[in-house]
């Protein structure tokens, strides 16, 4: 019980932190306009490679805009809550509130899961904001409808993935959060990297395969390439089949992940105590 | 020399210093910077060559060096005061005889120094990975590249003045900003190519997307005949002076109404508000 009062708590205090600055309101309008606009970058190019390249008919460019437009949300959505366990480290340093988890009569795990959760859940709202408003400025930019699949059963079975996919989220989470209890100072080059290396391997813009070999294995057995799969499966391709398939991989690498992400934040913290680097904030 | 002038231009060289420095005294930093262009360039030239237009691979990673000196403009010019304030840095200089404008100035050239290496290092594996086709015009290049710094820095020195009176709300104005001004100014394709000539009159107000546009016809020759349109390059190329001018005006107008305004409510180093 305590656990789960702790991780309440603390999704209450991600809340707080991402949006006690200023109404609920203006705090996803401002979280919304980047992914937005990254989608439309990215659906764009795909615009001008239609009317410019050779490769892409008109019959099977509205697909590929949804092909990038789930892609390219989906990816944003992940890497929005996937690195805040390193921000809660790295930022509670600076303003003292990490150390004091350990003051507590808590443990860090529930605090950094909770914060995860707090930001899932504000991610969740702004990814679908930007997908369906990426999909109405499509229609205004390049008078293409894409053909999503918006039915109770389709949103239902891409609520689940997204659930399902908060366990690779969070591992990977935690992996980085293990690295974060040492860093002093690259850690807030984190996300971007874990954004950009997420927009390659997770076959969020183009299929995976299209990468060379080892690339091509390693983002194919990514639990985030799987997630991504399973949302398009049911929201493009109205197949419910290869959903489940893709959903499966994706819950067991997504548990696998984070096992070995705990384990390892487990590890960094014993020996950051032993080190007595747990609130050290410059090199 | 003008004691003035030469107090102007100490402060300038002391603060390009200790920018600089911070860069250069880490050599990681390079590294570190160039990851988040690197990947979404790959990834968009990977789009690129997806979609059947290999040759728009140069857009990709020219994208990607301007995006390293457009996030410096936000992180490291934009905010920089804001920071300052709050780590008591900020009173130092106003307390001190040092003129901002000069430190703004100093601030803007470390910031290009400093950003340089990542830029260039992305320009060198884009070129080594995907050797894009390209038909510079060198000369021009030249001047648009360093027209679009200068008011893009100058632009930055704008905002700082803002971002000084809007304290705790900067960092999320800048994660706001940086993704759609990129988006708006055809950052990694040609705004020519896919926006509606009106959507491109409106982007012809931020100084990125009009140093965008001449970088993309003086580096690629955008049309057909494989020949760039000198005339939009040097409509653009005047836009960028204009802005530049206007731009640095409106900087140094707005720090010192703002100091003003501060030291008489006695706000200025007030470092939550």
């Amino acid at each position: 019980m305590s656990y789960v009062r702790s991780l309440i708590a603390s999704i209450r205090v991600g809340w707080a932190r991402d949006f006690g600055w200023t109404n609920p309101i203006l705090g996803f309008s401002l979280k919304t306009i980047a992914p937005i606009a990254s989608t439309m970058t990215a659906l764009t190019i795909l615009y001008i490679g239609f009317r410019n390249g050779a490769s892409i008919t008109p019959d099977n460019f509205p697909s590929q805009l949804g092909f990038i437009v789930i892609g390219a949300t989906l990816y944003a959505h992940i890497s929005a809550y996937s690195w805040v366990p390193t921000l809660a480290i790295a930022e509670g340093k600076w303003t003292f509130v990490f150390p004091q988890v350990y003051v507590s009569t808590r443990s860090t795990p529930p605090y950094l899961a909770g914060r995860c959760l707090a930001s899932f859940a504000s991610a969740t709202v702004t990814s679908i904001a930007s997908l369906a408003v990426a999909v109405v400025i499509s229609l205004l930019l390049f008078g293409v409808a894409i053909p999503l699949v918006v039915t109770p059963l389709s949103i239902f079975l891409f609520g689940v993935a997204l659930i399902v996919n908060i366990f690779a989220s969070m591992g990977l989470g935690f992996l980085l959060g293990a690295y974060a209890i040492f860093a002093s100072k690259f850690e807030w080059a984190l996300p971007t990297y874990v954004s950009g290396i997420l927009m390659v391997f997770s076959g969020a813009l183009f299929p995976v395969t299209s990468l060379p070999r080892p690339f091509s294995d390693i983002g194919d057995v990514l639990p985030f390439t799987e997630f991504i799969r399973a949302s398009r499966a049911v929201l493009l391709y109205d197949t419910v089949g290869p959903y489940f398939y893709y959903l499966g991989l994706s819950f067991l690498g997504g548990l696998v992940l984070l096992a070995i992400g705990l384990l390892a934040f487990k590890y960094s913290e014993k020996r950051a105590r032993r080190l007595g680097v747990l609130d050290r904030k410059v090199v | 020399m003008n004691p003035r002038a030469s107090l102007w231009l100490k402060t300038v060289y002391a603060r390009t210093w200790v920018r600089t420095k911070s860069i250069y005294g880490e050599p990681l930093w390079v590294a570190v910077n160039v990851g988040f262009p690197f990947f979404t360039s790959l990834a968009l030239s990977l789009l690129y060559s997806s979609a059947g237009l290999k040759s728009g691979i140069g857009f990709a990673f020219l994208g990607g060096v301007m995006v390293s000196f457009w996030g410096n403009v936000l992180w490291s010019m934009a905010s920089q005061f804001n920071w300052d304030k709050q780590q008591g840095l900020f009173e130092l200089y106003i307390t001190s005889p040092a003129p901002i404008s000069a430190i703004l100035i100093g601030m803007s050239l470390g910031g290009i120094l400093g950003t340089a290496p990542s830029a260039i290092t992305l320009a060198i594996i884009g070129w080594i990975l995907f050797a894009p086709p390209a038909n510079p015009l060198w000369p021009l290049v030249a001047v648009t590249f360093a027209l679009t710094l200068a008011s893009l820095y100058a632009m930055g020195m704008a905002l700082s003045s803002l971002y000084l009176v809007y304290g705790r709300e900067a960092d999320s104005v800048n994660e706001a900003l940086h993704e759609p001004v990129s988006f708006l100014s055809g950052v990694y394709f040609p705004a020519s190519l896919a926006f509606p000539a009106a959507l491109q009159a409106i982007a012809l107000v931020i100084p990125l997307a009009v140093g965008m546009d001449a970088l993309q016809r003086t580096l690629f020759s955008l049309n057909s005949s494989g020949v760039a349109d000198l005339t939009l390059v040097y409509r653009d190329i005047l836009l960028l002076a204009i802005m530049g001018v206007i731009l640095l005006f409106a900087a140094s107008k707005a720090l010192k109404i703002l100091e003003e305004k501060g030291r008489r409510a006695g706000t200025i180093a007030v470092r939550l508000r």
